[in-house]
């Protein structure tokens, strides 16, 4: 297990060395002049020329990647754990991403903990029974989910829940505006508010994460019930299931041994569910002015701030690779067949 | 147990009907077994025993189901009763062991913890004492290292292990009656008589009566005390096994023993040589670069014309390597192949395109060799100088299939018609020799039957020489004139049919031969004291030990076998066995032949 983590964890290191030097070409690659973007087009040419230097744009290539990674003498990069300093607001890229980064995980990570704990024993009561009451309704509604962009749910559930029955708050942040926010500790605004005793803005902050997560666990809540329902009726038509049922084995056991065998390959595929999520957070964070990690990549890309664009893709990499590598421990003890 | 005294029944069985959709798999079935009676089904592959074995649990195999009659254990009718009554029955009243005992058992739960799980099922224990009963269960069934057997999965134990451990789950709770459908299928010779005869210890011991399917006849002569035949989901006959094997009353049956009454092949005399192998040898180095797998080590035989050499062994031993390695479809590392006296190994390119038409092979899978989207004519053309429709219907007629299929393709066929097709195009360019690697192991018996028939009739009629590679005695019995007996890669005995069949020298080859169960009844082999038996499975090719591969289970083994190879030594009368102390026994003069 131990030699199987390490290979895992050696891979991943690997991975994400490879993506920092493809996106630091690849940015570079782009008909783009982000001098011209950040000085504007009056500006003088000695003025585009102070900046450009300023920026090391001047450099040649190799300069600038041996700068980036921080391998050149007395310069600071990816060694040394600097993600260098955003173009547009001249502040550390590290700490702008610390602050946007928990808005999106807590919201994602709660999401898919919900999602997860709803889709499970749906997907097995659907599995149990194909074609009943449970599966039939199932199917209806994940058809139905699937069948709009998330960010029309959440238009409508703001629609519904706000505007018409106001259950929920206005989509105008993760706090009221009103409301004092927590230090700032982890940067999760709920653990914030917990680890300073206030539960105001504990309150609060639930408050505003309902409408984002509902919308979540309605969209991704589909894909995942079909999957368990999937393996669980597969494993159900398995000669083990029929065995067991042959062995006089309580349908309970038999039940949970169905189970175990449908949820171990679908650790693998919620891998992956989390990491598409985690790219595509930009939809959601915008209907509700969330401010996470979503918006800041968008900001970054139209604004050629090289550094953010860079640092931003190599964390959400480093996080959706860290995912598959926790989901695929999980499979490893759950599957003894994998790590051998 | 003798079903004359009808005794009250245990299990008795009336008009049982079982269904798959609008199709019939049983059909009225009516069948009873006496406590402690083991009873045979067999029938051909598709004639509905397993459905039938699971309908006696009041199961069905989706979508199957079971649409009428009774199954009446100790007088209750098991299909009336609730379903949570039906539950608390099976495992505990009736045991089930089935064929693919690796598939049966969940691969993410440890086999304890499954064999736990039944006794939980059935009896009053806890979780502990659970565990410990299935310790035990492993223990009584001759595994070594039990404790450490209870803790692995299905993926880490041989097929013979998971076999045993189904018994465990079958007979834990102390079921009065086991259905075993298939239980040996897929298991070597030697691994499969262990397992009989343990499992017919066992149930003799707990007085357990057992219905045992099979379609292997030697299983059922051997450890059955009466026979039942199905055909199309119905009973055709019912005998006790002394009569039956004497004269069976069913076409099916009669079949498949008619050829116990035809005498093998006499072997032409002093036929010209057309293939020997000499030093024969291959490895494989195995994914990781480090470790080598000796396939086969130094095999010498020869082929005399129009004389079949049967090669036999268990999975493992290189057969189908030596095969292989004879048409150069894989490069030997060492050792020559003279075939009509020219060396393959330096035959070039156009040569060794010209010595491979007097060279076929058949393989075992048709479909596998027959490709899918040509029809039965271009498949047979193929091999032909030029297309020769009247060549091909002749061919199709050689053997024995309407020249009409030509025009089909090789899936519409069935599995004993489609093997006939890859004969008739390995005939096709008149073959001296045909290397022919285990054609009737994907058949069902009957299929098995009439391709022997065919492949004895076409050598009687062409003149042509098998090299006939199987695991399956039975049908090596039929075939061969001589035969050669092979243990992890090493030809350990090769001698005349008779020579082997009837009195084999080297341990091994007495220990397989031991092993085959022939469909005589007056041969059992419960009967038989067993002077010789081999200890443990056998052991990986991968890092053999140096010496006698079979020193570490040999019960003749003495201190030198374990530290120098064998030679291939010459007996007096003729046949070549690679075992020193019995050689040296014997008197054979030393060392004639180079290991």
């Amino acid at each position: 297990m131990v030699r199987f983590i390490t290979t895992r964890l050696a891979t991943t290191i690997i991975q994400l060395a490879g993506l920092a030097l493809v996106v630091f070409f690849a940015i570079r690659a782009l008909p783009a002049d982000p001098v011209a973007r950040l000085v504007g087009l009056n500006a003088s040419r000695d003025a585009y020329l102070s900046s450009q230097k300023s920026l090391g744009l001047d450099r040649p290539v190799l300069e600038q990647l041996g700068a980036y990674l921080g391998i050149i003498p007395g310069s600071s990069g990816l060694l040394q754990g600097d993600l260098g300093r955003s173009w547009v607001t001249g502040s550390p890229v590290a700490e702008e991403i610390a602050r946007v980064l928990p808005i999106t995980l807590e919201l994602i990570t709660v999401s898919f903990v919900i999602a997860f704990l709803i889709s499970v024993p749906l997907g097995m009561l659907c599995g149990l029974r194909p074609g009943g009451v449970a599966d039939r309704i199932t199917f209806g509604y994940s058809l139905f989910a699937g069948s709009q962009p998330e960010f029309w749910w959440a238009l409508l559930f703001i629609f519904v829940f706000f505007a018409q029955l106001g259950w929920a708050p206005p989509p105008l942040g993760r706090l009221n505006p009103m409301s004092s926010p927590p230090p700032f500790v982890t940067g999760f605004i709920t653990m914030d508010s917990l680890l300073a005793g206030n539960m105001a803005a504990f309150k609060d902050g639930v408050h505003h994460l309902m409408l984002p997560v509902l919308t979540k666990v309605f969209v991704l809540s589909g894909p995942i019930v079909k999957m368990v329902r999937q393996n669980m009726v597969r494993a159900l038509a398995s000669d083990y299931v029929l065995y067991a049922r042959g062995s006089g084995l309580w349908p309970a056991r038999i039940a949970a041994i169905a189970l175990k065998n449908a949820l171990a390959p679908a650790l693998t595929l919620l891998g992956v569910l989390y990491g598409y999520i985690l790219g595509s957070a930009v939809l959601i964070e915008t209907v509700f002015s969330l401010g996470g990690i979503g918006q800041y990549a968008v900001r970054s890309v139209l604004a050629f701030d090289y550094p953010a664009i860079q640092a931003v893709v190599l964390v959400i990499a480093a996080i959706s690779l860290f995912v598959y590598l926790a989901l695929d421990v999980a499979h490893a003890l759950l599957d003894p067949r994998i790590v051998s | 147990m003798q079903p004359e005294a009808a005794p009250p029944a245990l299990l008795s069985v009336r008009d049982l009907t079982v269904a798959y959709g609008g199709r019939t798999a049983v059909q009225a079935v009516n069948l009873d077994i006496a406590p402690g009676e083991i009873v045979g089904l067999t029938g051909d592959s598709g004639s509905g025993k397993s459905t039938l074995g699971l309908a006696l649990l009041g199961l069905a195999r989706p979508p199957g189901r079971i649409l009428a009659g009774e199954v009446r254990l100790s007088g209750a009718d098991l299909l009336t009763l609730s379903e949570p009554q039906r539950r608390s029955l099976r495992g505990r009243e009736v045991g089930l062991i089935v064929q693919n005992p690796r598939a049966s058992l969940s691969p993410l739960h440890m086999i304890g913890e499954q064999i736990g799980a039944v006794l939980k099922a059935h009896l009053p224990l806890d979780g502990a004492a659970a565990d410990a009963r299935a310790v035990d269960l492993l223990r009584n069934l001759g595994l070594n290292d039990p404790e450490r057997r209870a803790k692995a999965y299905p993926h880490e134990i041989s097929g013979g292990m998971a076999q045993r451990v189904l018994i465990a789950m079958a007979l834990g709770a102390g079921p009065r009656l086991l259905v075993a459908d298939e239980p040996t299928s897929g298991l070597d010779v030697t691994i499969q008589a262990q397992f009989l005869d343990e499992l017919w210890k066992t149930a003799r011991d707990v007085g357990s009566a057992v219905l045992l399917m099979t379609q292997d006849l030697g299983i059922i002569a051997n450890y059955c005390d009466r026979v039942l035949v199905m055909q199309d989901g119905a009973i055709v006959a019912d005998d006790v096994t002394k009569r039956f094997f004497a004269a069976p009353r069913d076409v099916y049956s009669r079949t498949l023993l008619s050829l116990e009454r035809v005498a093998p092949p006499v072997a032409p005399g002093d036929a010209a040589i057309v293939l020997e192998a000499r030093g024969l040898s291959k490895s494989f180095r195995l994914r990781d670069g480090r470790k080598v797998l000796q396939a086969v080590d130094h095999a010498d035989f020869v082929i005399g014309r129009g004389e079949t050499l049967g090669l036999v062994g268990e999975s493992g031993s290189g057969k189908t390597t030596v095969g292989r390695c004879l048409l150069r479809l894989i490069e030997p590392d060492a050792g020559e192949v003279l075939f009509e006296g020219r060396d393959m190994g330096r035959a070039t390119p156009a040569e060794l395109r010209r010595l491979r038409k007097r060279i076929q092979i058949v393989f075992q899978d048709p479909l596998d060799a027959l490709d899918p989207r040509w029809t039965i004519r271009d498949i047979i053309n193929e091999a032909l100088e030029r297309p020769d429709a009247a060549r091909v219907s002749e061919l199709l007629g050689f053997v024995g299939l309407d020249p009409a299929v030509a025009k089909l393709k090789p899936r519409a066929l069935s599995a004993g018609a489609q093997q006939r097709v890859s004969i008739a195009r390995a005939i096709a360019a008149e073959p001296a020799l045909i290397v022919l690697d285990e054609p009737t192991s994907a058949l069902t018996p009957l299929a098995r039957v009439e391709i022997v028939r065919l492949l004895r009739d076409l050598q009687a009629r062409l003149g042509s020489s098998y090299l006939f590679i199987s695991h399956d005695l039975s049908t090596v019995e039929h075939l061969s004139h001589n035969v050669a007996v092979m243990y992890l890669g090493q030809i350990v005995e090769i001698g005349t049919r008779e020579q082997i069949f009837r009195s084999p020298r080297h341990p091994y080859a007495k220990a397989l031969l031991a092993a085959h169960l022939a469909p005589d009844p007056s041969r059992r082999r419960v009967d038989r004291i067993e002077d010789a038996k081999l200890a443990g499975e056998i052991p990986s090719p991968i890092d053999l030990p140096r010496g006698c591969y079979l020193a570490g289970r040999c019960p003749e083994a003495v201190a030198s076998c374990r530290t120098q190879l064998q030679p291939l030594r010459t007996l007096r009368d003729g046949r070549q066995i690679r075992c020193t102390p019995v050689a040296e026994r014997d008197g054979a003069k030393t060392d004639p032949v180079a290991a």
